[in-house]
């Protein structure tokens, strides 16, 4: 099947350079089309916690794009109630089939970290973003330290260990 | 039985045929007149054609042509420009001359920025099925961007399955550029996903094509075409659907395509509520206690304060007397602006249930007139069987017939357009002259109804009164 050879290798290549702020990947190994992992913010009002998140391929990938889902709740303009995204680049019009999933995990952190007031979900969570930016950030970020999951300890890349793995190839 | 067809085929000419037939018949110096300016008598006046799916294939690929011939370039891409540019070959020439590349680009058929440098390696893998294989098997577009023809195919079923055809887009992430027609059909093989691939596209040509509207008939294939896009009332030759050229909705004169959009949206998310309350529920006019009416009499006294007065109009009862029903026309209120925001709303309502009433009323008219002359219909066909005139005697109660129809039908859709009026001696005039035409039309609907007995003059008479108020209200207020 096209849709598991293409994402063995997105799942390796991901592995092997590892995402600063998409941690914790699991794929359950009967079923590829479905992955799971944390959203680690690391800029306020997100940056005190980690969310889970949920991709789910269709049979069709990489011809239909994933879908996503937050499993854990979060006080986000583009992200409503039941965990469901806005986010255009893995909208059915715009969906490309070269189109990586590390770069769709990369747009996803970066709506998170910067919320889009034009394609809201939650009209009023972004009343409130656009009228009150300080009583957002102190909801957000209340609501993080309320649901949110720990965050997963410092990668082991960090620059000193990332030089030591380099000599250890040379 | 020949003749019964041909009675059904005279009924679907429209009235200007059978008119004009009449007049060229006893006078021809008046369709001289006519023809000098049809547009200055008929206020709905429209010139258009009933085309086949082949003639507006001509048509399109006449366009294609010329185009592709004057630019020196490949049909296929003369078509991406005519869609994007809703087939202007003049605007099309012109920007070319001006800027090429520009058009170009803004048209996505070349990539905004280089195209992607390839590499002339004789293996290449795919970046969509991460295979590899030798690089005979690889396509790429005007933007450079390579994958195999498999993943193409692929690409391409699905995309076609989902609808899309002229918009099918190139594989990279961030291209814009377009797939031409030639570049699928070459790639796609199965013949049925061809197959519907060609609909597609051809009814997106259509679609941006602004002299061009498929007709709305259900499974109808006929193309209307007209030189101008105006809000007027396009028949189809096949279906007999009637239409507004503008927006394809049904025929909506002397009311404007975007209003009766609103008038319909409001209809639709209304009507149940208003229904109810219409129907149920209206404030005491002295003490202001809502009341829900329980009988069938239109005298009603408030529980409240015990004050009389009339359901339709709410006045006092006893100021009535025997002009009961005189409560016709909408009276707004003056000291609207001074009521509490409640009362404003339910003022706002009792106006919608005003027009809505009249509007819904003409068209249960409309299907019960239609009920009556099926019913008629039946009747003649009796007396012509058994020898009491022939089918020609009669025939004039058909054209009376399907006027009525033609008369009730702008008169129904009078109400939406003074609904959104605003108050003034225009609106003023516009509802003296809709009175006229309600009351003539009653008139006539009377007169059909009783044909048989009624002096084929006095209705031939009334129906010559109904449709001049009719063209009369149309040529003051129809505007497009």
């Amino acid at each position: 099947m096209a849709a598991t050879r293409r994402l063995q290798k997105e799942l390796g290549d991901i592995r092997h350079s590892g995402l600063k702020s998409f941690r914790d990947i699991q794929v359950d190994e009967s079923n590829i089309l479905t992955w799971q992992g944390l959203i680690v913010p690391d800029s306020p009002p997100y940056n005190k916690g980690a969310f889970k998140i949920e991709i789910n391929f269709p049979a069709e990938y990489p011809f239909k794009p994933p879908k996503i889902n937050f499993k854990t709740k979060i006080y986000h303009p583009n992200i409503d109630e039941k965990g469901q995204v806005c986010l255009p680049i893995i909208a059915a019009e715009n969906w490309k089939p070269a189109t990586r999933t590390d770069q769709v995990i990369q747009t996803l952190i970066a709506l998170v970290q910067d919320p889009d007031p034009d394609t809201p979900i939650r009209t009023d969570v972004v009343e409130e973003f656009i009228r009150d930016r300080k009583k957002f950030m102190k909801n957000a970020e209340e609501y993080t330290i309320r649901h949110a999951l720990p965050r997963p300890e410092e990668l082991p890349d960090t620059p000193t260990k990332k030089r030591k793995a380099k000599k250890k190839q040379v | 039985m020949n003749t019964e067809g041909d009675v059904d085929s005279d009924m679907e000419c429209s009235d200007n045929e059978c008119f004009g037939d009449d007049s060229d018949y006893y006078n021809t110096d008046d369709i001289d007149i006519e023809q000098v300016d049809p547009s200055k008598n008929d206020p709905e006046y429209f010139e258009f054609e009933c085309l086949t799916e082949e003639q507006v294939e001509r048509l399109l690929n006449e366009s294609v042509e010329l185009l592709s011939n004057n630019l020196q370039i490949l049909p296929s891409l003369a078509k991406v420009l005519l869609h994007y540019h809703n087939w202007n070959v003049s605007e099309i020439i012109g920007k070319y001359r001006e800027n090429a590349s520009q058009l170009l680009i803004n048209s996505r058929v070349k990539p905004s920025s280089a195209p992607a440098s390839n590499n002339c390696s004789r293996y290449l893998t795919c970046p969509v099925c991460v295979l590899t294989h030798s690089s005979d098997k690889f396509l790429s577009l005007n933007c450079g961007h390579l994958f195999c023809k498999g993943c193409w195919t692929i690409h391409f079923e699905v995309q076609i399955n989902q609808g899309i055809s002229t918009g099918i887009s190139c594989m990279a992430r961030e291209c814009e550029v377009l797939v031409p027609e030639d570049f699928v059909l070459k790639l796609v093989l199965q013949p049925n996903i061809k197959e519907k691939y060609l609909q597609y596209i051809f009814q997106d040509y259509v679609k941006s094509h602004p002299q061009l509207r498929f007709c709305p008939g259900p499974n109808c294939q006929v193309v209307i075409k007209s030189q101008d896009t105006k809000a007027k009332r396009a028949t189809c030759s096949k279906c007999k659907s009637i239409f507004c050229f503008k927006c394809g909705i049904d025929y909506h004169a002397p009311t404007d395509c975007h209003t009766i959009q609103k008038w319909l949206t409001k209809c639709a998310d209304d009507s149940e509520t208003a229904n109810y309350i219409s129907a149920h529920t209206k404030d005491c006019p002295k003490c202001h206690i809502c009341i829900e009416k329980n009988g069938g009499c239109n005298h009603m006294q408030c529980y409240n304060c015990k004050y009389d007065f009339c359901w339709m109009c709410l006045g006092d009862w006893k100021a009535h007397g025997s002009e009961y029903y005189e409560c016709s026309r909408y009276k707004e209120n003056p000291n609207i602006a001074h009521e509490s925001v409640h009362a404003q709303a339910r003022e706002a309502l009792k106006k919608y249930l005003h027009y809505y009433e009249r509007w819904e009323n003409h068209l249960k008219s409309l299907k019960l007139e239609k009920e009556t002359f099926d019913k008629l219909k039946t009747r003649i066909n009796q007396k012509v069987m058994s020898g009491r005139g022939t089918w020609i005697d009669w025939q004039y109660l058909f054209t009376a017939a399907s006027l009525l129809a033609k008369c009730r039908y702008t008169l129904q859709y009078t109400y939406p357009y003074a609904y959104y009026m605003d108050t003034g001696p225009r609106k003023e005039l516009f509802e003296y002259q809709q009175a006229q035409l309600e009351a003539e039309i009653e008139n006539l609907s009377w007169k059909i109804e009783r044909a048989e007995t009624t002096d084929r003059g006095d209705l031939e008479n009334q129906m010559d009164i109904a449709e001049k108020r009719r063209t009369t209200l149309l040529k003051d207020f129809l505007d497009v």
